[in-house]
């Protein structure tokens, strides 16, 4: 009795883990097809970057703030005020801006996501798109995925500007750090690279998101209740995988041992 | 203009809400038992997620700080820059972001599906207070086990940030300890502990604001659910900062 609840407790993440690759897989495979149309994409990366623009610049500019201000007591101890800048971008193009664009995104559009998606499948939309002969993964699911990963990237990018110009308002505005030292010192450890690491890592926390939350949303059931809990699950498991593959990604693109 | 008098109002009704929550808890007296069995929501079913997150931060951490202090010739420092940047700052936002992400949505949610299926204005028709009954527990639940999860983060984390160090990046062990406990002290603890009173407050009296007065319907409680994960994050991080420079400042 106790090995078989046991057993169902340790077999259901894995049944869902088997679903959710089947709808991914599902998903691909309708990418060279044509049944996903460009406008329902371009329409959706539209209103996700409108809804993610504010969260995301807002969240990414006290971030670079704090470093700027932790920063500035620890570089005190060895006098070397210049490291600031150098480090503050490195931290924030190679890990921050990715991951809190990510997680902001997740947070706003997956969620909006799911919940859609969730109220379609609770009024039984979805399924009278399927019986209109349209499929629904390919006109609801395949635009929205495309969309996150198109925009996550691009907002990526712009989390990174925005959270260096947090550092440096603290840096040069409150601790009165010398405008040239900050902007010389700023790309130092940075290059073209990290940048484009940067942009990749969004774009592959985009597809995760884009598919948790559409999965999430796709399969909801059980009323109000089933929406709210997608919407939830949709947030803790991209939070989630975000970090984890965070982890992954930095190690193969940042070389193991950090170098 | 209108979008600028409407975040003010809505700025307003938060404070409003937040104000009768705290004296409906004087008024009319807090049901404990209520309590008890929230923290124990709100904590034991965290606890997991956050196991998890906390072991790849720290090693991330330690990964990153060791790539910033190597090009100085100095990655014996890491056990600086975890002890710093880990305690000061990653752990009590990593834990009140998850908090916010699992029991702050789950409570938004309870109460939408509350509104929707007008419970909430049955408890109302029975003069009973349903913030009373429904929203000061989760408040006061948030506030103690938020910190109780935030310092169980920061074990887990600079455990982990050791490890990795160690085993991973060949610092020695000795030095690395010799830097954390050197570099750290009791008032960053503290400092940790007060920021996640704070967030632990935000978070629950956010989702609690959004949930109680959501729109009715299943795409109601979606959007209720939704809008309070984003404003708890945006509330959260500009706190931290303003509670970085005040500590730290």
């Amino acid at each position: 009795m106790l090995l078989s609840s046991l057993a169902t407790a340790l077999l259901a993440p894995l049944d869902t883990l088997g679903r959710f690759g089947r709808f991914g897989a599902r998903v691909l495979a309708l990418l060279p097809s044509k049944a996903w149309s460009l406008r329902e994409t371009t329409t959706h990366a539209g209103t996700l970057t409108g809804r993610c623009l504010i969260p995301v610049c807002a969240t990414i500019f006290p971030f670079g703030a704090v470093i700027g201000v932790q920063g500035m007591a620890i570089f005190d101890l060895f006098s070397a005020h210049r490291l600031l800048s150098s480090l503050l971008s490195l931290v924030i193009i190679r890990e921050l801006a990715p991951v809190l664009a990510a997680v902001l995104v997740a947070a706003q559009g997956g969620a909006s996501f799911a919940a859609e998606l969730g109220a379609m499948r609770i009024k039984e939309e979805l399924d009278a798109t399927a019986v209109m002969g349209v499929d629904p993964i390919g006109w609801h699911v395949v635009p929205r995925v495309l969309a996150m990963t198109l925009v996550v990237p691009l907002l990526t990018t712009l989390a990174n500007a925005m959270g260096v110009l947090g550092g440096y308002v603290v840096a040069v505005g409150m601790y009165d750090q010398d405008h040239g030292v900050f902007v010389h010192h700023m790309a130092q450890l940075v290059g073209m690279y990290d940048l484009m690491a940067s942009a990749g890592k969004g774009a592959v926390f985009g597809l995760l998101v884009g598919l948790i939350s559409t999965f999430r949303g796709y399969h909801a059931s059980g009323g109000a209740e089933g929406v709210g809990q997608a919407v939830n699950d949709t947030v803790v498991y991209s939070v989630m995988f975000i970090l984890v593959v965070n982890y992954q990604m930095s190690s193969l693109l940042f070389g193991g041992a950090g170098g | 203009m209108s979008a600028v008098l409407n975040g003010v109002r809505k700025v307003g009704a938060y404070t409003y809400f937040a104000g009768a929550c705290m004296r409906s808890a004087f008024t009319h007296g807090v049901p404990w038992d209520r309590v008890v069995s929230e923290s124990y929501k709100v904590g034991v079913r965290s606890f997991p997620v956050l196991f998890t997150m906390a072991l790849f931060v720290g090693s991330n951490l330690a990964i990153q700080g060791y790539a910033a202090f190597s090009t100085l010739g100095a990655g014996s420092l890491v056990g600086m820059f975890v002890a710093l940047a880990g305690v000061r700052e990653v752990c009590p936002l990593l834990a009140a972001t998850m908090v916010a992400a699992k029991a702050g949505t789950e409570m938004a949610a309870q109460l939408a599906v509350m509104r929707t299926k007008e419970q909430i204005d049955a408890i109302e028709v029975m003069a009973i207070d349903p913030r009373s009954e429904l929203v000061v527990p989760s408040i006061i639940a948030v506030m103690i086990t938020l910190p109780a999860l935030t310092v169980f983060t920061i074990f887990v984390s600079l455990v982990s940030a050791m490890a990795v160090a160690v085993l991973q990046l060949g610092v020695d062990q000795g030095e690395f300890l010799s830097f954390l406990v050197g570099y750290l002290s009791a008032y960053d603890l503290f400092a940790a502990t007060l920021k996640s009173v704070v967030f632990g407050a935000i978070i629950a009296t956010v989702s609690g604001y959004f949930g109680f007065y959501s729109e009715r319907g299943a795409r109601g409680v979606g959007e209720a659910t939704n809008r309070a994960v984003v404003t708890m994050c945006i509330v959260i991080i500009t706190l931290n900062f303003a509670l970085t420079s005040l500590l730290y400042g």
